[in-house]
Formats: C-alpha cells, sequence, structure tokens
C-alpha cells in the first residue's frame, strides 16, 4: 500500500528509538575502512545543522531534513498543524507547481516521503548519489518557499481526514495511539499529531503559512546527509541551498514531565474485529536519559523478540495469545513502556494477569546472564543490519540531532554493553509498577 | 509491522545505474542429489543473510488442502530431531540474527539472517530445519491456532479482506485465487500426517535452492553447504504441473464490512514472470499506479483529493498474474472513486502514456527494483526466487534490459490485450 507523509503512529514509533539508537557506531574493521567511521557535524552561521556521512554501500544518498517543531509544540488551536504543514511541503513551492517534487525525484528514479511524530517532522529524498546537489535544492524549495495555495490546501485537508480514516481502520495503529492519547491523557505527548477534525477544518492559508514560516527556520532545522558522497560538494550545496537564510533567535520548550498515571487511566472501547487486543501503558525515561540503556534491554528481554518472556510465555507455553509484544518508546520528553497482545476476547483477564506475572517474575528473580547477552548481542546486530541501508543511518543521526545528541548516539552501543543484570532488574521495579494505564479493545458485544 | 512498512518506504534508487550496488556476480553450484546453491559474495557490511526457497506454495494446493505449506514451514522451525522450538528461537539470536519460515505462492521460504562471523552456524541451523524437522503434535496444535488468528485478522483488514474477494473472482478455479493462509475449516483438519506427506513430496533437492548473500566467500560456502544438504532427497517429488489457466470473466462484487474507508479493487489477469509482455506491464502498472505520480495518484488523490491511498500492485507469479489497482476513500466517495479508477484504466487501452510517463514509470520501476535489492536479505530472496521460478537467477539483468526497451505503443498494447474484463470488488460499510 501506498503510505505517504505519515504521522508516525505510536506503534511504529514505539519500535523506533530502540531500532534507531541502535544504529550509530560503523562497525570499526569491515565497513569501508578508508571512510571516516564517525559523521562530521557542523553548524552554519545561520544556526542550521549540518551531519554528513560518507558511506559507500550503496550508489545512492539519503538526504534527511529535520525540523524541531511537532505535535507536542502545538497550541490548542494548531492541533495537527506540523502533520498538515508536512503534507502541504509537496504542493507546491514558489518555483515548483503541486506534484513536482514528487515528479522531480521520481523521474530519476529517487524517492521522497516525509513523517511527523510529536517531536518532530522530517522530510526526505533518496537518490543517486550524484545527484545530491538537486536533492538538497528541492528540500531547501520545500521548507522555505512553500506556497500553502488555499485551493491545494483544500484537497490536501481531504486527504488528512482519509489518513486518519485509515488510521482509524488499522488496529494496530488504533491501540497505538490511543494507549499514548490515555496515558499522556491532556498532556503535550497525549494529542494525536494527526490533530483535530474541527481545528483542522477551520483552519486557513494565512494561519498554516504562519505556522510554517514560525517553525521552519535555518535554526530550527538539521539536514543529514548519508551516502556515496564528496563531502566538500555537499556542504558547498547546502551553503548555496541554505545559508542566504537568517538566523530568526528560534528557541523550544522542553515539555513539562508527565503526570503520574493512577487507577483513571483505564478504559475498554468497542472495535469492529472479532478478537481482543489488550495496551498497558507505563511512563519510561526519555530520550538520552541514563535508564535508557537499561530499559531498552528490559523491554527486549521482557517483550522484544521469539525468546522473549512474554513471547515464550502468553503464546508459546500457554497458547493464550496470537502475538504479544513489548515496546519502548523514547521521547523528547518522557517515554512510554508498552505491552500490547491479541487474543481471543474471553481471555483477556488471563492475558492481563499472564503480563503481570511475567513482569512480577523479572521484578523479583531478575533476568539471566544469558538473556542480557542475548538482548545485547541484538542491540549490536539491529546496528549492523541498519546501516546496510543510508537511510536507516540518516533517520538514527536526524533524530539523535534533533531530539538528543548525536555523540550519545554515537555512543549507544557503549551504553548498551555497560549495562548489568542488576540494572536490569532494577528498571523493571522503577518502570513496570503498579501506576500503568490500561486499554482494552473488545467486539462491540463484549463491551458493557 | 508498521514500522518495518515504513522503513521500506524510507528506501531508495539508484535508477540510472542499474544494479550498480549487485554488481558482485552469482556464482553458481549444482549438487549431486540436484540442489542448486547460489552464493553473492557481498563485503560492505559484516553480515550473512541465507534462505532455503522450495517449489511449495498455494499453486499447488487444492480446495481441501489449502493453507497446508503455510502451516508445514511455520511448523518447520518449531522442533528437530536435535533441538527443541525454543532451542531453535535462541540460538538464532545467539548468532545475532534471525529464522523464520512461510508459505507463499509459488515458492515457500526457510530464511535466516545472523553476523557474518557466525555465518556457519546460520546455515548448520538452516540445513536442520530444513532436513530434519520433527512436526510435534503440540507445535502443530500452536501453530494451527496461530494461523486460525491470522485468518481472523486478515478477514478483520479491509484492504487484505477486498484483496482477497478480487483474487477469487479474478481466479476462480485457479489456485491462486486461494489465500496463502488457507480457509478456517481446511486448516482445523489439517494433521501430522498430512503434513509430514507435503514435507516429503515438496522438499526435494531438485525443487530446492539454496541462496545466500553476504560477507562470506562463496568457494566456502559451497562446501560447507554440500556437507550440510548431502543426505537432502534428490528428485523433485514427482509433482504434476499444473495445466489449468486462469480465465477472468470480470465482474463486481459488492462487501459490506465495518469499516471508516471504503476499499476499491480492480483487478485483471496479467502476463506471467516468464511471459514476453512482462515487462511491459510491470511498466504499465506504474504508469497507472506505482509512486506518487502515477495516474491514479495524480488523478485521484491530488487533483480529486479522493483518496489517502491508491496505486497498483502488479505481483510476479509463474502462472498469469494479477494487476490490481486500489484506493481506500470516505464511503460517500466509493462510487466517484470506482468510476474515476475505470476512467484511468479505461484511458491506457486509448492513448499512449506521453514520452515524460514513459521515462518516469520506467525510472521508478527501476528505482524500486534496485532499492529492494540493496539488503543482503533481499538480495538472496531475489537470486533464489528467481532461480525456482525457472527464469533463472541471473535474471534481474535481462529484466532491466527489457524495461528499457520498452515503448509507449508496448504499453498501449499490453493495456489492449489485459486491461478488458475488469473485475472490481467495493469494499464498504453498511449505509446507515
Amino acid at each position: 500500500m501506498n503510505v505517504r507523509r505519515d504521522a508516525i503512529f505510536p506503534l511504529f514509533l514505539a519500535a523506533l528509538p530502540l531500532l534507531t539508537l541502535a544504529c550509530a557506531t560503523p562497525s570499526p574493521q569491515r565497513v569501508a575502512p578508508e571512510l571516516p567511521a564517525r559523521p562530521s557535524r557542523e553548524v552554519l552561521a545561520n544556526g542550521m545543522r549540518l551531519i554528513i556521512q560518507e558511506q559507500r554501500v550503496s550508489d545512492v544518498v539519503a538526504l534527511h531534513l529535520w525540523v524541531g517543531v511537532g505535535g507536542r509544540d502545538e497550541f490548542p488551536a494548531e492541533r495537527g498543524f506540523s502533520h498538515f504543514a508536512e503534507h502541504m511541503l509537496f504542493k507546491g513551492t514558489s518555483s515548483r507547481g503541486p506534484g513536482f517534487v514528487d515528479r522531480e525525484i521520481e523521474a530519476v528514479g529517487g524517492r521522497t516521503n516525509a513523517g511527523t511524530s510529536w517531536d518532530y517532522p522530517f522530510s526526505y529524498i533518496l537518490l543517486p548519489s550524484r545527484r545530491a546537489s538537486q536533492g538538497i535544492e528541492i528540500l531547501a524549495d520545500m521548507v522555505f518557499n512553500s506556497v500553502f495555495d488555499a485551493k491545494e490546501l483544500a484537497r490536501e485537508r481531504e486527504v488528512v481526514f482519509e489518513e486518519m480514516r485509515l488510521g482509524e481502520d488499522n488496529l494496530r495503529n488504533y491501540l497505538g495511539r490511543r494507549l499514548f492519547y490515555l496515558t499522556f491523557r491532556g498532556e503535550p505527548y497525549g494529542h494525536p499529531v494527526l490533530g483535530d477534525r474541527d481545528m483542522l477544518q477551520a483552519s486557513g492559508q494565512e494561519t498554516l503559512r504562519g505556522y510554517y514560516k514560525r517553525h521552519y527556520v535555518p535554526d530550527n532545522m538539521a539536514m543529514v546527509v548519508v551516502g556515496a558522497v564528496d563531502p566538500a560538494e555537499i556542504r558547498a550545496a547546502v551553503n548555496r541551498a541554505f545559508a542566504n537564510k537568517p538566523a530568526q533567535g528560534y528557541r523550544r520548550s522542553v515539555p513539562p514531565a508527565p503526570r503520574p498515571l493512577d487507577d483513571s487511566y483505564r478504559e475498554v472501547r468497542p472495535r469492529p474485529e472479532r478478537q481482543g487486543s489488550l495496551g498497558l501503558g507505563w511512563l519510561a525515561p526519555a530520550l538520552g536519559t541514563q535508564d535508557m540503556f537499561a530499559t531498552d534491554l528490559l523491554v527486549h528481554i521482557l517483550g522484544g523478540s521469539a525468546t522473549s518472556r512474554l513471547h515464550q510465555s502468553l503464546r508459546e507455553r500457554q497458547r493464550l495469545v496470537s502475538s504479544v509484544r513489548a515496546s519502548y518508546s523514547a521521547l523528547q520528553g518522557a517515554g512510554m513502556i508498552g505491552v500490547s497482545a491479541l487474543f481471543e476476547p474471553d481471555d483477556i483477564d488471563k492475558v492481563e494477569a499472564a503480563v503481570l506475572a511475567e513482569i512480577k517474575r523479572i521484578q523479583d528473580e531478575g533476568v539471566t546472564q544469558a538473556e542480557r547477552d542475548r538482548a545485547v548481542t541484538a542491540a549490536e546486530s539491529r546496528h549492523v543490519f541498519q546501516i546496510e541501508t543510508a537511510e536507516g543511518r540518516a533517520y538514527a543521526y536526524g533524530m539523535a540531532e534533533t531530539l538528543w545528541s548525536l555523540d550519545g548516539e554515537l555512543r549507544y552501543l557503549d551504553g548498551i554493553r555497560s549495562v548489568t543484570r542488576e540494572q536490569i532488574q532494577a528498571a523493571a521495579r522503577r518502570y513496570l509498577g503498579a501506576a500503568r494505564s490500561r486499554l482494552a479493545l473488545l467486539p462491540a458485544d463484549r463491551v458493557r | 509491522m508498521r514500522r518495518l512498512a515504513f522503513l521500506a518506504l524510507l528506501s531508495l534508487a539508484p535508477a540510472i545505474v542499474p544494479g550498480v550496488w549487485a554488481a558482485e556476480p552469482i556464482q553458481r553450484d549444482r549438487m549431486a542429489n540436484g540442489l542448486t546453491v547460489l552464493v553473492r559474495e557481498n563485503s560492505t557490511v559484516p553480515v550473512v543473510a541465507a534462505s532455503v526457497m522450495v517449489r511449495v506454495g498455494s499453486r499447488w494446493e487444492r480446495e481441501d488442502n489449502t493453507g497446508i505449506t503455510n502451516l508445514l514451514q511455520h511448523v518447520l522451525v518449531k522442533g528437530t530431531q536435535s533441538r527443541t522450538a525454543l532451542q531453535i528461537a535462541e540460538e538464532a539470536e545467539d548468532i545475532g540474527g534471525s529464522i523464520s519460515a512461510a508459505g507463499d505462492i509459488d515458492t515457500s521460504e526457510v530464511r535466516g539472517a545472523a553476523l557474518a562471523r557466525n555465518w556457519r552456524r546460520l546455515l548448520e541451523l538452516l540445513a536442520d530445519v530444513t532436513l530434519r524437522p520433527t512436526l510435534p503434535e503440540s507445535e502443530i496444535e500452536g501453530e494451527r491456532r496461530s494461523v486460525q488468528s491470522a485468518l481472523k485478522s486478515r478477514a478483520d483488514q479491509p484492504f487484505q479482506r477486498a484483496y482477497d474477494a478480487a483474487m477469487e473472482r479474478v481466479y476462480g478455479p485457479h489456485a491462486y485465487a486461494r489465500p496463502v493462509l488457507g480457509r478456517a475449516p481446511t486448516v482445523a483438519k489439517l494433521d501430522r500426517n498430512a503434513l509430514l506427506e507435503h514435507y516429503r513430496t515438496f522438499y526435494r533437492a531438485s525443487r530446492s535452492v539454496v541462496s545466500i548473500s553476504g560477507d562470506v566467500s562463496a568457494r566456502e560456502v559451497f562446501t560447507e553447504v554440500r556437507r550440510l544438504f548431502a543426505d537432502m532427497p534428490s528428485g523433485d517429488g514427482a509433482v504434476p504441473e499444473r495445466g489449468v489457466s486462469p480465465v477472468s470473466a470480470g465482474g463486481r462484487d459488492l462487501v459490506t464490512h465495518p469499516s471508516a474507508q471504503a476499499q476499491i479493487m480492480v483487478a485483471y489477469l496479467g502476463p506471467g514472470i516468464a511471459h514476453k509482455d512482462y515487462a511491459a506491464m510491470k511498466v504499465l502498472s506504474v504508469a497507472v499506479g506505482g509512486g506518487m505520480a502515477g495516474r491514479l495518484f495524480t488523478e485521484l488523490r491530488d487533483k480529486q483529493g479522493l483518496a489517502y491511498s491508491t496505486g497498483a500492485l502488479n505481483p510476479s507469479r509463474v502462472d498469469p498474474s494479477v494487476l490490481v489497482a486500489y484506493l481506500g476513500t470516505a464511503p460517500n466517495n466509493a462510487d466517484r472513486a470506482e468510476e474515476g479508477m475505470l476512467r484511468e484504466l479505461g484511458r491506457m487501452t486509448q492513448e499512449r502514456v506521453t514520452p515524460e510517463e514513459l521515462s518516469r514509470a520506467k525510472a521508478y520501476l527501476m528505482g524500486l527494483f534496485n532499492l529492494d535489492r540493496r539488503t543482503n536479505a533481499r538480495l538472496a530472496w531475489y537470486q533464489g526466487f528467481f532461480e525456482a521460478t525457472g527464469v533463472g537467477y541471473d535474471f534481474a539483468e535481462r529484466y532491466v534490459r527489457a524495461v528499457e526497451a520498452v515503448t509507449a505503443d508496448d504499453v498501449l498494447r499490453v493495456a489492449q490485450a489485459y486491461l478488458t474484463r475488469p473485475a472490481v470488488v467495493s469494499l464498504r460499510p453498511a449505509a446507515r
């Protein structure tokens, strides 16, 4: 299916921080030893950050443009603007008509797309390396010169509404989004990234363009270039395209720490599917905090693979669920550990009890050395597999630079390797306590 | 799996210089028992991917055993003479990788990946599950339940449900009409004896390809595979080739489903992978519904705002394939969208694509193809799939040349030849 310009939904995002963070350090001995093992990072005079990683794994370049504004920065009257604005980047600039960006990139066999989360939007172009400068110019045109034509705006709004409907129909998306909504109820991370239908209906050309002009400024942007490129040429192209825009003194606010959860964070909702699902959510460490590493390993051991505690116990031994997994979403100002399961509706109480029992077992007895080692190997392996593509690395660097720190990203595996069994057990005790959210999705006739 | 879907999209395309990345030649070995081994040495990243691809799948299934291949594949990795299911999974994770299996249509695979330094352990594990599975009763029951649950999930998803309905409508009595997962009543009855017989019939050396890509030495891999797979039974299992050619009469089905969006599918039969029209049909499918500059996307989404998702699929099949145009929209737009889709598809049979459209479609198609062949897992899959489907492991280069040679006249000709009787499925919520 053609999934395009997505709001990045929670479950998708959920898996990402782990995956993403895991892709930092290039393998020292094998990966193109003559190339720099670390990316270069520089700051233009106008505050824009530029990260370049030369990588000759394939003849393509990934160009990522990240902006520091997302769903969590929006005022109530702006709900959904970050995502809507990201769509409009493709709907015409002062020199390119609507759809021209897509056509120009596809005509050279490239790809372009974008995504938005609570913490950021990013747009990317992937194309043959020798066309990198052309791609950089196009990205600059999109982020500075998009016109937000009124007619295009009205059309694209309908597309966003279709995206909302699509999200309603997809159980996994729905569960993830709703669990975030519940866990961070009423707080910056609790609002749907896609926004509010009425607010979007009322949003006019001037309001939306104003939002875009306010936030799409060079000192709120990072450009990441990964691929078979000459860094000097990239530097020149980025300077040509971006350096003439002055800094705006942009300052981004840090979201407040989330409220603790209590018994009110629970709900049961009807769904058209015949199977039931359960989502449990706990507040967890934010991106870049010291506990992030132990939490990553904990969540992997709990429910991140085929040998994980939850998978083995609930699916393989008790045959209670058709799937169960745990995920950790590390955001800029907060984090969430989520456990989700799919099962026969009658079994919901048994499933919940079984999940909690496995958590308690880790809290009481800890994890084995073999489990800890396997989780570290999995993190190392994810990192190597991710650098098979330029975009995997570009995504990781872009997110780290925008939300956390590139340096932290590059030392991610060191952090992972230093975690002990005791720290994993301590994280289980600290974060997987009684304070949690609970979302049950059941067939309509089972919802009282 | 949304993450995977999305990351797959975050991929890219050196279209202009096709196959630059996949430049390392594939080396081929044929063992005495008939097993084909393919190795691509690729030292860019220290990983290895391997696939045991067997000519078995829903193409050879009947109404009374539909789903048997998929169930068998899942149980293969659940126990061998020397390993339990948990030991298999743990060992795969210990070598920094994974092992999994699933049924498909023309071929099915057991696949694995690992850090390159563990390549021997990976091959040993793959050989073990492929050659010495025990198909434990308890694991059959567990996987059966899991398939039943997947069947429910699939029927609950509007897109999948509409797609399956379109396949039934297009293929009628041909095996491609049946879903890979099978049907619930049949899956409920498949027993260990049936699985064992299916395994013995199809898991034959001459039906199988071991395909590897990664930071390994072909010479060493050949030696190791010869040792590990020497006792795979020879021959091709004397499986009768199927003679049924599908004929689509077209038609229209209305499906009621409790969804927020309506899903519309328009499907036609197309050429198989070895057919001379294969490349032209691929270009046609992309001109209609590939990327964001295809006809459906520009006309129905960009200009009319009628959809979020729209495009066309044209999978590669041994027997006649299918072109499926799809679109998701608000229920009250469904009829207008269906008309629009049929109008755009009809236009393809009346007007030539413009030179710009043709060149974009080819660039996009080649971009997609090259993009999808960058990871070792995908490279191993492609070369194994091409070999097992009979077009040869080196098909990629010939395919690229065939696409380059496609003209606007060719696109018009295949449109007129294949886009004749639309099979339409319109899925939408019940009217209130």
